[in-house]
């Protein structure tokens, strides 16, 4: 029988490892070493052309990331030449975790270079670096500090969605004729682009001269249906057009939280006496809880990104009171061409996001723990 | 008139001496058979104008692939005169442009295709959204990745093209094949042109008209209806900024046909950048003065001028005019007043660029085809003077300034073909194909996204020969032309970064219609938010290139 204990493990480690020859191990350090000069020297000599200190250099920077996938598979062969069995291992990792330096450390990293310049595409002298000052100015832009007043009121809403969502849910999971039907029909709109959703909606649905929603609301008194053309009753729209895009997503994970709930609890409950409000409050509600606030913060993250609606239907109008944080980003950045503010904007953004999701996340858990 | 525009008619006025030399120079073409072969070329040409404007017809339906590729090969005559069959086979081209209302770039493919066969090149496509536009292009030029031979650009964007080398110049004879001494006079140089090179290949005309219903400015009831107010003047289309006020509010409430019927409408919902130019039709007549090239910025400082008495003005008068427009008049940007509201028969007027009298007969959304009028934007009782401080009351009357808004599209070829010859040549004979003289006149008078821009195309008789009514299209015609040789028309600046400067005013604007700020307060946060960008983007360069931009 094969022994299996870490002492076990490690006995045959030490063996892998001493059977490696010194020959081996210096040609692995050597492909790491020399894969790595390669890598900076290219890295090196492309900044310095770049900056204009010296002429020779590339027309692009394709061959840094060449050199970067060199020094990747160098790295890699190195591993195992070096450590034998153990750099064998690390290889199932080493894929992953270069993949995710280039494609989300790197470009974080580069995001916070981006925040510090001064740079306008339209500018004919080009980027230039210049510290805190689009920080600075970020806190001097009532722009920007409106379209966060309005993400509160956005996120907000979500506590609505999820009202509204755990209801349609609570339904979809009774004996209800037509269940299968009903739970496709409801998830129709999450499956439809949201530009989609402001054509069809916000442009068509509510238009105000044809649109059917607008001759209901006449229909019902209002003489002028206008969904956007005052503050609330813009941001009142624009609200339910997301809300409608999204109260399925909430209402499946809902549902799918429900179905998973062992029936025995609530057949206790019954037994004991307890009403459905009681069953709902006592029973359900603590039970589903985690699962309440999982789908809770996802829904908060997308919610946090709103701009798609916003920038078909009302451009932030009237007046900034649709206006999102994305949605002014996107005017800084594509209409404006500002690409230093732009990306500063952002990244602030996601600052914010990541510490007040971390409050939320730290608060729910408390609360979780103690409704348990 | 201009000075210079005189002293061009002086030298060209006939004296005795001229005239027996040209009456000469005919007799003896005449018995060299030559004036035959002139006389058989032009009435080819105008067989070939003629043919061409039957292709589907006006009124027979939007034109297809098909039609722009027949189109195409009918116009193919000044290519083959200076290009072999085949000689840029191997060659690939690629063009950037844009895919609006299923027009531009697909217009092209029609009609370059038949190009494609005869020469032998290739051409990938580019298509992008208008909204796309800008941002590919600038992230292009400022990355330094042009991936594109031929481009479909506005003339606003010429300084960060050719301000940065990025063009190729434009050979001697894409000039003659092109016949670019048939440009109206506003697209002539500066225009298409940088440091005195010319880039551009002029496909289209842009200014903003002013496009009025017919029926309700001529109807008796409204005609009493406005005596009854105590108006003293009579019933009719407005001709200053002053009267299309006073017509707006008396038309609040009123019905016509038994509808609501409104006056002007405003486009106060931001449209990246381009709503800001209906802001500017409202605006010129009282900034721009007769006296002054400048009209957005100060010459020497590019101190803004958005803020000034005349600029303030115009946007208050949005702000007196919204509360007599349809309630949710906020919301509605300019593809809204001109494609969901005018063209469906709601309000009497507003400003747009030629596409409105192009669609307004010919599509089959338009109910106002047969009631539009059209006339040049109009003018002022007493104009802005920014140098002395005071509103000018001129001799002449009201004063107009029509909005050359855009300065219309055109085909650049970039600089990065200039290293091969036979790529160099084929690029821009792609380009001198769609901007031939033509082509050019069947693509102004079908739904195409380009309005007249040469001389040539004033011909009404051509115009009424392919099917469009006399009165209709003389009165189109007339506040296009009328517009681009106004004396005092305002011409756009040609600046990097113009469109962020618009882009930044539509945002603040939101929030004056919006009445969050007062219509002075919100102009000067304009002017500070331009001033910023201004020394973002570099203001001694801002200002060399506005001066070369305004001729100045």
């Amino acid at each position: 029988m094969q022994d299996t204990s870490p002492a076990a493990a490690v006995r045959h480690d030490k063996v892998a490892w001493q059977r490696i020859a010194a020959t081996r191990k210096a040609l692995g350090r050597g492909f790491v070493v020399l894969a790595s000069l390669v890598l900076v020297t290219v890295l090196v000599v492309q900044i310095l052309h770049v900056s204009g200190t010296i002429t020779p250099g590339f027309s692009d920077w394709r061959p840094v990331l060449y050199g970067y996938v060199l020094w990747s598979v160098a790295l890699g062969v190195g591993q195992v030449m070096a450590r034998g069995e153990r750099g064998l291992r690390a290889l199932f990792l080493l894929p992953a975790v270069l993949f995710t330096v280039a494609v989300v450390i790197f470009p974080s990293l580069f995001g916070f270079y981006i925040a510090t310049l001064d740079w306008n595409l339209s500018s004919l002298e080009g980027p230039h670096f210049n510290g805190l000052s689009n920080l600075y100015a970020l806190f001097h832009d009532d722009y920007y500090w409106n379209a966060l007043g309005n993400m509160i009121f956005y996120t907000l809403s979500v506590l609505g969605e999820y009202a509204i969502a755990f209801g349609l849910a609570l339904l979809l999971n009774a004996e209800i004729r037509g269940r299968k039907f009903f739970r496709v029909v409801f998830l129709l709109p999450m499956m439809l682009s949201p530009v989609a959703v402001s054509w069809m909606i916000g442009k068509s649905l509510m238009e105000y001269r044809f649109g059917p929603a607008a001759t209901l609301a006449r229909d019902l008194g209002w003489d002028n249906p206008a969904f956007f053309a005052a503050p609330w009753i813009a941001r009142f729209s624009i609200q339910a057009m997301d809300a409608w895009v999204s109260i399925p997503f909430i209402m499946i994970i809902l549902l799918a939280g429900l179905q998973a709930m062992p029936k025995e609890v609530l057949e206790a409950a019954k037994v004991d006496g307890a009403n459905g409000w009681q069953s709902f409050w006592h029973v359900t509600f603590p039970i589903m809880l985690p699962v309440s606030i999982t789908v809770l913060i996802i829904r908060i993250i997308f919610k946090l990104k709103l701009a798609d609606i916003v920038i078909n239907v009302t451009a932030g109008g009237p007046g900034g009171a649709t206006d999102t944080v994305s949605s002014f980003i996107y005017r800084v950045y594509r209409d404006r061409s500002n690409v230093g503010y732009g990306t500063g904007l952002a990244i602030f953004y996601l600052l914010l996001i990541i510490v007040f999701l971390t409050v939320l996340l730290r608060l729910s858990h408390r609360w979780t723990q103690r409704v348990s | 008139m201009k000075q210079q525009e005189h002293d061009q008619h002086s030298l060209m006025r006939p004296d005795r001496r001229t005239v027996l030399k040209g009456a000469a120079s005919a007799a003896a073409l005449g018995t060299t058979g030559a004036l035959g072969a002139f006389s058989d070329l032009a009435l080819a040409q105008d067989d070939l104008r003629a043919k061409i404007l039957q292709i589907p017809g006006v009124g027979k339906g939007a034109p297809t692939d098909s039609d722009w590729q027949k189109v195409g090969e009918l116009c193919l005559g000044p290519t083959k005169a200076g290009v072999k069959e085949g000689e840029f086979k191997g060659v690939e081209l690629s063009f950037m442009g844009l895919n609006n209302q299923n027009l531009h770039n697909l217009l092209f493919r029609g009609f370059l295709k038949p190009w494609e066969a005869y020469t032998g090149a290739k051409i990938s496509w580019i298509d992008l959204a208008q909204a796309d536009y800008n941002p590919r292009l600038q992230q292009a030029i400022a990355t330094g990745t042009v991936d594109f031979d031929v481009l479909e650009m506005g003339a606003p964007f010429e300084g960060d093209v050719c301000g940065k080398g990025l063009a190729s110049e434009m050979p001697e004879w894409v000039k003659k094949q092109i016949d670019i001494d048939d440009y109206v006079e506003y697209l002539k140089p500066p225009v298409g042109t940088w440091n005195g090179k010319t880039y551009r290949v002029t496909i289209d005309g842009d200014c903003h008209n002013f496009n009025y219903r017919t029926d309700i400015f001529s109807d008796a009831t409204l005609a009493k209806a406005w005596k009854d107010a105590g108006n003293t003047s009579e019933w009719g289309m407005p001709k200053t900024w002053q009267q299309v006020q006073a017509v707006t509010k008396f038309l609040k409430g009123k019905k016509f046909k038994g509808q609501n019927v409104y006056g002007y409408l405003d486009a106060p919902k931001p449209w990246g950048g381009f709503g800001f130019y209906f802001l500017g039709s409202r605006a010129t007549a009282y900034a721009k003065h007769p006296d002054d090239k400048a009209w957005l910025f100060d010459v020497d400082t590019m101190k803004p001028r958005i803020n000034n008495p005349a600029w303030v003005r115009a946007i208050q008068d949005v702000i007196d005019a919204l509360p007599s427009e349809p309630a949710d008049q906020l919301n509605a940007d300019p593809n809204t007043t001109g494609f969901q509201q005018f063209l469906a028969g709601i309000g009497s007027m507003i400003p747009w660029w030629g596409d409105i009298g192009q669609v307004a007969k010919a599509s089959d959304t338009s109910v106002v085809g047969d009631v539009v009028g059209f006339d040049i934007l109009p003018g002022s009782d007493d104009v802005y003077n920014s140098k002395t401080g005071k509103w000018d009351k001129l001799a002449s009357g009201p004063n107009h300034a029509p909005n050359c808004a855009y300065l219309g599209w055109g085909i650049y070829v970039m600089a990065r073909v200039n290293g091969d010859a036979k790529k160099h040549k084929a690029a821009w004979s792609a380009a001198a194909h769609l901007g031939g003289k033509d082509l050019s006149l069947w693509m102004v008078m079908y739904p195409s996204g380009f309005q007249v821009h040469r001389t040539s195309h004033s011909n009404i008789d051509e115009w009424v020969a392919a099917g469009y009514d006399k009165k209709y299209i003389t009165s189109y015609l007339n506040s296009q032309f009328n517009s681009y040789n106004h004396p005092n028309r305002a011409v756009e600046p040609r600046i990097p970064g113009i469109f962020q400067y618009y882009s930044i005013a539509e945002d603040e604007l939101t929030k004056i219609f919006a009445g969050k700020v007062d219509a002075q307060t919100g102009a000067n946060n304009i002017a500070a938010a331009w001033e910023k960008l201004t020394d973002q983007l570099g203001r001694e360069k801002q200002i060399g290139l506005y001066k070369a931009s305004l001729g100045a």
